[in-house]
């Protein structure tokens, strides 16, 4: 299981990162935590000749909240999102998605960015962060763009990241008030699992009636999955279970599973009418608690 | 290729400037350039947590990290763990609470807990399981590390005591010294501080690395193999092909000799054996593999047995005759008449099972290191099996050169659970290319090869049908069961036999019929499995007969303690049972559960289920035909008499034999437990012991050492009657003393005797074998499977909850009560209990190889195949019902299988209570009792009129 010859570049800049990389072009691949790389490095799936280590960039670190924006470096690891009071304050889906990943020794390892770079089916934080709102920036040699983070992803392993680009955080703009959110994922095994199927949601309630909601699938489809017109059904509306039960509904009819060893397509449908039920009764009442 | 770098690291207080290319983890720089062995690799993915170790005080897979990117960083090894010889407490809380077994997780659990202590003081439950999620521990000593965790404080600043804290406590007052007592395990303290060394841990100069080319297909006839490339590459020293090994067919059962180091013509699953290498390092020798030309003519594949029966169906081993439509194996058993008991039944049940292909999954992977000594006519082999002996035959005969040149050395085994009952291509090869290159040869299996080598559990399809009188009483038992063999035979004979044998150990009926077929797929072999064949019979017979108790409306129980099994019974297939606590195994669980209380009682999505099971206490007769005593030791005094050497060639694996074997020479000859030197690795050192598996060791290794402390202490008797002035008869040693029995004054210290006796005599030595007794079983074909001098029984109930919208089960409580005899070791006895019931939650509830296209395993890994973390282990009482086994050492019977066989039928029958959905196909998966919800919402739609239903009617159906 020895992997293949690779060097190892350590940029200090994030200039210099992209400069690297561009030159380097398609032998090249970034590595932040490395904990989804270096296997695959192992199953043959990276074949990559050159590493790019970003962990000199000091810019790609750390969570602030600054003018109303929450700003989480994507080399912040997955465990340091968890414990985030911000992160917590400001989306708790987000922290609960992060902390559902991997193992501790994992979450220690593994970050927020290469969560979000790697683009496995079953990642977890993405979800939470779209119903958050989330943008990426990234940066590449051609300068800097932002965009929304549900139309980061193209498929599995795949994202808009140009050569050389660099996602360098996720942004989340404040959170409506009024509003809580959820992440529900299901697993086979309690610890340490892969998740089946996720739903991530957001409701933000007005005078006891939803004045709007976001609702995110994970593991269901290729990209993390944004049921705009899902949610949208529940604009304007009181939280009720029968009302609940039929956006479930139309969310399983939305996810596009297949059938793997982890799960069949129908039951993944299945998990995801359970679990969104049980994600907007969470952000309701997580909405009501932060209400009073 | 890229060239090194400088890498400084900080490796336990020291600065280290490692010269590393950038492509080596950090795990390969402690174990290879800093000989830091006591991180272990497990899955090398992320997956297991074997290899964890601090990095700036934070617990990380050393697997996943890159050396290079820990320029600069401080790391903490095991290794770094203890400081001037003071161990932590932390290791020492694992010590006292038992919390080791085969110790290959053990270095990464405590680094994992050390990083959670200083981070948090005073960790909740929660927390630390949290912490230990990633932390994988086949043995399951998790019960004990979350309370070793959750105490550690109690042991800081306080120097470490050796002495048992457990007495014997629960389990019973007899007037034992050392057994029955908890005694520190033997292992402990070279498992807790990273010292034990396992076979991977094994650096000799000059080491090159082995690594075997496995079929991409199922099956096919090799039409063209080209090593040309592989052998002209650079670091490669040698290449080998079926060309280049003996014709010797070979086989761990030498009635189905059907398997070659490499294949010589045809591969018959993905991932037979075509072809090995030996380079200077590892990442040479896969380059080397992947410069292997092989052209096949492919053939069709057959992936089950009713496939691989079908008329038609590719032959997968045409060169036997005897296996016509892939059939490997039949066993065809009738015992009384079946036809009249089935008509003397008031009512009869029948019910299809189907049981899951489930891997061992022993944390450490297989491996083995060959080197040929002497004037290169000695082959010592260092290899991670749990039958020694089996593996020295197998090399012996295959190679071709005598038993007595051949040295067998087993280090620590890191858990084998049947997976490492036999030899292996790794075994043959390093041999062959050890003596090629004139170089020692390590090989290790991937995580990866390991599931596809294999031999885990078959999957068997068992069609089960009981005959009840109105009261309970079973009048007949007929069972026919296909058994998936995959593409050898390994084990599978005898597997075939124990499908069936085992069944009227338990319960007693007089009328039996058993219809056993093994059957050859294009798979991976299975072998030999914890419970060996039982498992799956066991769930269903414990299903149907809650079924039947549900028909009857009887409960569970009273069904169960109508027919249990009693003491001096001569079972329907002419096995022996001795001593027999088995009723009380079941009064005490039903009672301790709080069972009467709870049935029926609980709300919907809660349940209640019992199981139970029982096992040999060691095979009857040896896996070949001969006439050895099956466990052989000898013991010599030390010349000052304060020290004794126990020499018995047995495997500890993890189960803790060698410190009952300590436990029972120490108790025997009158010595403190810390006066015994165990040397039981090495077949130069010390004599056979048959190895570890079908539970015997306490058993037969415990009466061939109890047989040689009687042989030293009838010499020390002779000595200090004499100085005495009274008979040797009237002797007794104990406690570090010899003396008169009933006046302890009148004596001498047993060192005293000891050096009286070396210098008259010179050595004291005594020797003592076991062997079975003769004319075990009955006389008839297969009559020999299933007998044992001894057999254990056992009662589990499991509580269950139910997620009634996603079919996922937590099982929340397990009570077991076990009969295994005398308890030599009652941590030991608590520990493979518990690791037997979080074993069978796995196989119950989420273990499944999964057969891909064209026949490979879909989740070879640990992140898909997966075994129960810490988070998964349930609330365990566990407890012994003690008979005394007059066959037994001190009485003792085994425990380590048979604590396995009951959980499977609890947790479904605790399921079945829970929701009324009665899976019958393992593993029990939350999509399966969703779709049973489903059934059952559908069934009480349509049939409101025709009355509720819960399960299909039942019917009496004509023999």
């Amino acid at each position: 299981m020895a992997m293949t010859d690779f060097t190892y570049l350590r940029p200090n800049t994030l200039a210099e990162a992209c400069a690297v990389a561009s030159r380097l072009g398609s032998e090249a691949a970034f590595i932040a935590g490395g904990t989804e790389l270096i296997p695959d490095f192992h199953r043959e799936r990276e074949t990559a000749r050159h590493l790019i280590a970003l962990d000199r960039i000091g810019e790609l670190r750390g969570i602030a909240a600054e003018k109303g924006v929450l700003r989480i470096g994507a080399l912040t690891t997955v465990a340091e999102v968890a414990a985030s009071a911000l992160v917590r304050e400001w989306l708790v889906a987000l922290a609960d998605a992060a902390r559902a990943i991997g193992s501790a020794q994992i979450r220690n390892v593994a970050t927020i960015g290469g969560n979000f770079c790697r683009a496995v089916a079953c990642a977890d934080t993405p979800p939470a962060a779209i119903v958050g709102e989330a943008r990426v920036r990234l940066v590449g040699p051609l300068g800097s763009r932002e965009l929304n983070a549900e139309t980061f992803f193209l498929g599995p392993r795949r994202t808009v990241l140009a050569p050389g680009e660099v996602l360098v955080e996720i942004t989340l703009p404040s959170q409506p008030a009024g509003s809580g959110s959820s992440y529900q994922r299901f697993a086979r095994r309690k610890g340490a699992a892969l998740v089946v199927a996720a739903v991530a949601a957001r409701v933000t309630l007005v005078g006891g009636r939803i004045g709007g909601a976001r609702i995110a699938l994970g593991a269901v489809a290729p990209v993390p999955l944004l049921v705009a017109h899902a949610a949208a059904m529940l604009e304007g509306e009181r939280p009720s279970r029968a009302l609940f039960a039929k956006v479930a509904a139309v969310c399983a009819g939305e996810a596009l599973p297949i059938t793997d060893v982890r799960g069949s397509a129908e039951f993944r449908r299945e998990l995801v009418n359970v679990l969104t039920r049980r994600a907007l009764d969470e952000a309701v009442s997580r909405a009501e608690g932060a209400r009073s | 290729m890229s060239r090194e770098v400088v890498v400084h690291l900080n490796i336990n207080g020291e600065d280290r400037t490692l010269a590393l290319k950038p492509n080596t983890t950090l795990l390969a720089a402690l174990r290879q350039h800093l000989g830091l062995t006591g991180t272990k690799r497990g899955c090398g993915t992320g997956d297991c947590g074997a290899c964890t170790v601090q990095v700036d005080g934070q617990a990380v897979n050393s697997c996943l990290l890159l050396a290079v990117a820990a320029e600069g960083k401080r790391i903490t090894t095991i290794e770094g763990l203890s400081h001037d010889g003071e161990l932590h407490p932390l290791q020492k809380a694992f010590v006292k609470h038992g919390a080791i077994q085969c110790g290959y997780c053990t270095s990464g659990a405590l680094m994992a807990s050390k990083a959670l202590i200083e981070r948090n003081g005073t960790p909740t439950s929660d927390e630390i399981k949290e912490a230990l999620a990633g932390n994988l521990c086949r043995c399951a000593t998790y019960p004990r590390m979350l309370k070793a965790v959750a105490g550690w404080k109690e042991f800081e600043g306080v120097p470490f005591d050796a002495r048992p804290r457990v007495h014997a406590g629960r389990d019973q007052q007899r007037d034992h010294d050392v057994v029955s007592h908890g005694v520190t395990r033997y292992d402990a303290p070279d498992k807790v501080t990273g010292r034990a060394k396992y076979t991977a841990d094994v650096q000799l100069p000059d080491t090159v690395v082995g690594k075997i080319l496995g079929s991409p297909i199922a099956h096919g006839l090799i039409k063209r193999l080209d090593v040309s490339k592989a052998r002209a590459l650079s670091g490669v020293l040698a290449v080998i092909t079926g060309a280049d090994v003996p014709d010797e067919w070979y086989g761990v059962s030498p009635a189905r000799e059907d398997e070659q180091i490499l294949a010589k013509e045809r591969v018959r699953y993905v991932g037979d054996e075509i072809a090995a290498v030996a380079a200077v390092d590892e990442e040479t020798a896969e380059r080397a593999l992947k410069l292997i030309e092989v052209e096949f003519e492919e053939l069709p594949a057959v992936f089950d047995p009713d496939a691989a029966m079908a008329p038609g169906a590719p032959l997968i081993h045409p060169e036997n005759p005897r296996y016509a439509r892939n059939v490997n194996t039949r066993v065809e058993w009738h015992f009384g008449d079946v036809a009249r008991g089935f008509a003397e039944a008031d009512h009869i049940r029948e019910q299809r099972f189907v049981g899951n292909r489930t891997y061992q999954a022993p944390m450490e992977p297989h491996a083995a290191l060959a080197r040929w000594e002497h004037h290169g006519d000695r082959l010592t082999i260092w290899s991670s099996t749990q039958t020694p002996h089996y593996l020295h035959r197998s090399l012996s005969r295959v190679l071709g050169i005598p038993m007595g040149q051949i040295r067998v050395i087993r280090p620590a085994v890191g858990g084998g659970f049947g997976a490492k009952a036999e030899a292996t291509p790794l075994d043959f090869c390093s041999a062959i290319l050890a003596r090629m290159t004139g170089r020692p040869v390590m090989m290790e299996y991937t995580r990866e090869e390991m599931f596809r080598h294999f031999r885990g559990r078959h999957k068997q399809y068992i069609d089960l049908r009981i005959g009840v009188k109105r009261d309970g009483t079973i009048t007949a038992v007929d069972q026919r069961v296909v058994l998936d063999g995959g593409a050898y035979t390994s084990y599978g004979v005898i597997t075939a036999y124990y499908a069936g044998a085992m069944l009227p150990t338990l319960y007693k009926f007089p009328n039996f019929r058993y219809d056993g077929t093994r059957v050859y797929t294009n798979l991976p072999a299975s072998g030999a499995f914890r419970g060996h064949g039982v498992p799956q019979p066991r769930f269903a017979f414990e299903s149907l007969l809650d079924m039947i108790a549900g028909d009857l409306e009887l409960d569970p129980f009273e069904i169960r303690l109508k027919n249990a099994m009693e003491p001096n019974t001569r079972t329907c297939n002419a096995l022996d049972v001795s001593s027999c606590e088995f009723t009380q195994t079941l009064v005490r669980a039903r009672e301790t559960s709080g069972w009467s209380g709870k049935k029926g009682a609980l709300p919907r999505g809660k349940g209640i289920g019992v199981g139970c099971g029982g096992f040999v206490s060691g095979a009857g007769y040896p896996i070949y035909r001969s006439d050895f005593p099956h466990s052989n030791a000898l013991i010599r005094v030390h010349e000052d008499g304060t020290g004794v050497s126990l020499h018995i060639a047995a495997a500890e694996i993890g189960q803790g034999s060698d410190t009952v074997l300590v436990q029972i020479a120490a108790e025997e000859l009158g010595v403190p437990y810390e006066w015994v030197w165990l040397v039981d690795c090495d077949t130069v050192l010390s004599p056979l012991d048959l190895g570890s598996y079908s539970s015997r060791v306490t058993l037969m290794g415990g009466n061939a050492v109890r047989a040689a402390a009687e042989k030293v202490t009838s010499q020390l008797y002779e000595v200090a009657a004499r100085e005495l002035g009274c008979e040797p008869g009237a002797l007794l040693a104990k406690g570090g003393r010899i003396f008169v029995k009933g006046s302890p004054a009148q004596g001498m210290d047993w060192a005293a005797v000891a050096r009286l006796a070396f210098s008259r005599k010179g050595p004291v030595v005594g020797t003592g074998s076991y062997t079975p007794p003769k004319q075990l079983g009955g006389e008839f074909k297969g009559g020999t499977v299933g007998t044992s001098p001894a057999y254990s029984f056992s009662t589990a109930v499991a509580e269950v909850t139910v997620d009634l919208e996603t079919g996922y089960v937590t099982v929340d409580r397990f009570t077991d009560f076990s009969d295994s005899g005398t308890v030599i070791n009652p941590v030991t006895f608590h520990g493979q209990v518990e690791g037997a019931i979080v074993m069978g939650l796995g196989e119950t509830l989420l273990e499944d190889t999964v057969v891909g296209k064209g026949g490979h395993f879909a989740n070879a890994n640990l992140h898909d195949y997966l075994i129960p973390t810490i988070c998964e282990m349930p609330e365990i009482f566990t407890a012994a019902v003690e008979s005394y086994e007059p066959r037994g050492p001190f009485g003792a019977k085994e425990i380590g299988e048979g604590s396995l066989l009951p959980v499977l039928g609890a947790i479904a029958n605790a399921i079945y209570d829970a929701c009324g959905v009665r899976v019958t196909e393992l593993p029990i998966t939350p999509e399966k009792i969703l779709q049973g919800l489903k059934d059952l919402e559908l069934a009480e739609k349509t049939s409101s009129t025709a009355g509720s239903r819960r399960e299909s009617p039942a019917h009496k159906v004509p023999t």
